[in-house]
């Protein structure tokens, strides 16, 4: 209960801070709205394994650093195990882009620990943002947010192009924002989307804002732990 | 230049990554353009002897700081026809996937490398096969990493026993999922994610949409064959939970958009009401017509983004009707605007300041005629004329899809049928 709290406080937060435009504040008003609509879900997820979660596609290992500068295969880390991915950068502003996802990660990872699935189940981070993101800097986001390290990993590409391959894999956007003069402002569009990828490498479920519900991911877990997506 | 700061400022916003639509009726997983919209996509019929004969995705411009304000500014042909009706867009906005009622074809459009330029990246000739036998692809609504699609009619009998399919942006087919047996009939589908529910309305089978209107209109048998339903889901486990009975082939379906708005709307073409879908205490959900449309075949609907008016064309008699529903129970007639001989789909934009209009409904239910695309500002509580866009020379317009240049250039790196590898990827 603490931490749902703690979720939707923070998303309040964001809302609140989000910034605004003058010329755009009916629109935006209606926005907030919306998107405090959209984060109010009012109803019990289904009960594990009584639904399917057929398989999307599947994503391959890659090669990645992780937030002790060591390079790690995705595929060692996620072994056995279901993993949650999230693509986030850390200079990301966007109070419902990244750290909505990684707000949610970090009630995933009391929940599961608690329900003892921590075992089964490994979180990654991967970031956007190579260029920036290196091991020391992701280290420091784990640490505000809260990570358990053997248990939620924070990864970064060692080059744009392998990022580029690893967002293709996921069926992940990412565009540069550029300001009026044409330069990039460090920032970089993208729809939130968290992956549930099942032991074979299966993508199972997909979760953008408007559906990242932590209830809903346990039981999507519970669900894909019960066995792989019939074919 | 104004491309990129009209990117950035939506991206300021926070929107990416919000849950959204651009037209008031757009899967909530989709990010929206809460402003001045630059494109309108139509997805056109093909017709013999006007021009190449194509179905085609026809660009018009939408901005009025535009040149091309009003016109057609790109034309995407498909090779063929394919009785071209419904598309939408991927949950990133950068491909637009469109249906042909009669081949059960589907042509995804990458529109996110240039957005004035729709450009057919890939074909899905498997639609039949993959699902186990649905025909005619209909509504396209994006999901995360996947889209959602609903079919009219099935290859067996050409009735409307059909279902949902799913795909993934890639255009890998997921699953197929059958309507239930006391309920065959498939249209619409639109979710609600707060309240986890999906609907689904019901229309009628290729052996009605593909005959002549006037013929299929006094064979009494085939007028049984409409649907007269409404499924309420369980989105999540993509599981039936409820039938409502709607008489008369209810058609769109468009969700209330506030918090607490749970409630939907829909407008059966054959017996001419508005209907209202509402949640009820106990949590199961009922019907009530909430407005007399007419016999005039309304054919869709769009809903004002602060739920207040829903907006109706009927193509029988061509005319726009627009409902104050700020009471959902109670629909009240405050406009009308006749549009032309015949109307059929109305779309408005996010901010509820611009509405759009097209006339074409099936190609072999249409009546002989101009074929246009209007559209209507809202200024001091009238809907005032903007532009009509003549599509004689290019065919019949169909449904309207709403984009930005802010959607756009973005890097397509997972485009639909990209086999390119990773150098990087072990396998699994």
């Amino acid at each position: 209960m603490l931490r749902r709290a703690k979720l939707a406080l923070a998303l309040l937060v964001g809302l609140a801070a989000a910034p605004g435009a003058a010329a755009a504040h009916e629109a935006l008003s209606l926005e907030d709205e919306f998107v405090k609509g959209v984060f109010s879900p009012k109803f019990v997820p289904p009960v594990p394994g009584s639904y399917e979660l057929p398989a999307v596609k599947r994503v391959a290992g890659f090669v990645l650093r992780d937030s002790t500068g060591r390079a790690v295969n995705t595929r060692e880390i996620t072994a056995g195990k279901v993993a949650v991915v999230s693509f986030i950068y850390t200079a990301c502003p966007e109070r419902l882009g990244c750290p909505l996802a990684s707000v949610a990660l970090q009630d995933l990872q009391g929940r599961l620990k608690d329900e003892g699935l921590h075992r089964d189940v490994v979180l990654l981070s991967i970031s956007f943002d190579p260029g920036r993101d290196n091991p020391a800097r992701l280290a420091k986001y784990a640490r505000v947010y809260g990570a358990d390290l053997a248990f939620w990993r924070f990864m970064t590409a060692p080059s744009s192009r392998v990022l580029e391959d690893v967002l293709e894999g996921y069926g992940q956007d990412r565009a540069p924002v550029y300001d009026s003069r044409g330069r990039f402002t460090g920032r970089y569009s993208h729809v939130l989307k968290v992956f549930l990828v099942d032991r074979e490498g299966d993508i199972r479920n997909i979760y953008s804002a408007g559906f990242l519900v932590p209830d809903l991911v346990v039981n999507d877990i519970k669900t894909v732990l019960a066995g792989p997506a019939r074919r | 230049m104004r491309k990129r700061v009209l990117f950035a400022a939506i991206f300021v916003l926070g929107l990416f990554g919000s849950a959204a639509a651009d037209e008031t009726c757009q899967s909530p997983f989709l990010p929206k353009v809460t402003g001045q919209e630059d494109y309108l996509y139509v997805w056109t019929l093909g017709v013999k002897g006007v021009g190449d004969g194509n179905d085609s995705i026809v660009t018009v411009d939408a901005n009025p700081k535009s040149a091309g304000y009003g016109k057609i500014i790109h034309r995407a042909p498909v090779p063929g026809r394919h009785e071209a009706h419904h598309a939408g867009f991927t949950d990133d906005r950068r491909f637009l996937w469109a249906g042909g009622l009669d081949t059960s074809q589907i042509f995804v459009f990458d529109v996110g490398t240039d957005p004035a330029k729709p450009r057919l990246v890939k074909t899905i000739s498997t639609f039949v096969k993959d699902t186990g036998g649905m025909v005619g692809p209909h509504t396209f609504y994006a999901l995360p990493g996947r889209m959602l699609i609903s079919a009219l009619s099935n290859a067996q009998d050409g009735s409307g026993r059909t279902g949902l399919a799913e795909y993934g942006n890639n255009g890998k087919f997921i699953r197929a999922i059958w309507m239930p047996k006391e309920a065959p009939y498939g249209y619409d589908v639109r979710v609600n994610v707060n309240l986890n529910r999906m609907l689904t309305s019901s229309f009628a089978g290729k052996k009605n949409y593909m005959r002549p209107f006037g013929e299929l209109i006094k064979d009494g048998e085939a007028m049984k064959n409409f649907g007269d339903s409404v499924i309420v889901w369980d989105f999540h486990a993509r599981k039936p939970l409820q039938v409502l009975r709607v008489p008369g082939a209810p058609l769109e379906l468009r969700w209330a958009l506030l918090p607490n708005h749970n409630y939907a709307f829909t407008a059966t073409a054959l017996t001419g009401q508005l209907v209202l879908i509402y949640q009820q205490e106990d949590g199961t959900w009922a019907t009530k017509n909430i407005a007399e449309i007419g016999a005039n075949i309304p054919v869709d609907i769009s809903i004002a983004p602060d739920d207040s008016k829903i907006y109706v064309n009927s193509f029988g008699d061509g005319t726009l009707r627009v409902y104050d529903v700020t009471n959902p129970f109670e629909g009240k007639l405050i406009e009308q605007v006749k549009l032309g001989e015949m109307a059929n789909m109305v779309s408005s934009s996010w901010d509820g300041k611009r509405l759009y209009a097209t006339n074409s409904l099936l190609s072999q239910w249409d009546k002989p005629g101009d074929y246009w695309l209007k559209a209507y500002n809202w200024e001091g509580g009238k809907l005032v004329a903007k532009f009509t866009t003549d599509f004689n020379a290019v065919g019949r317009a169909h449904i309207m899809n709403l984009n930005s240049k802010a959607f756009g250039p973005r890097a397509a790196r997972t485009a639909p049928g990209d086999r390119r590898l990773s150098a990087h990827a072990a396998p699994r």
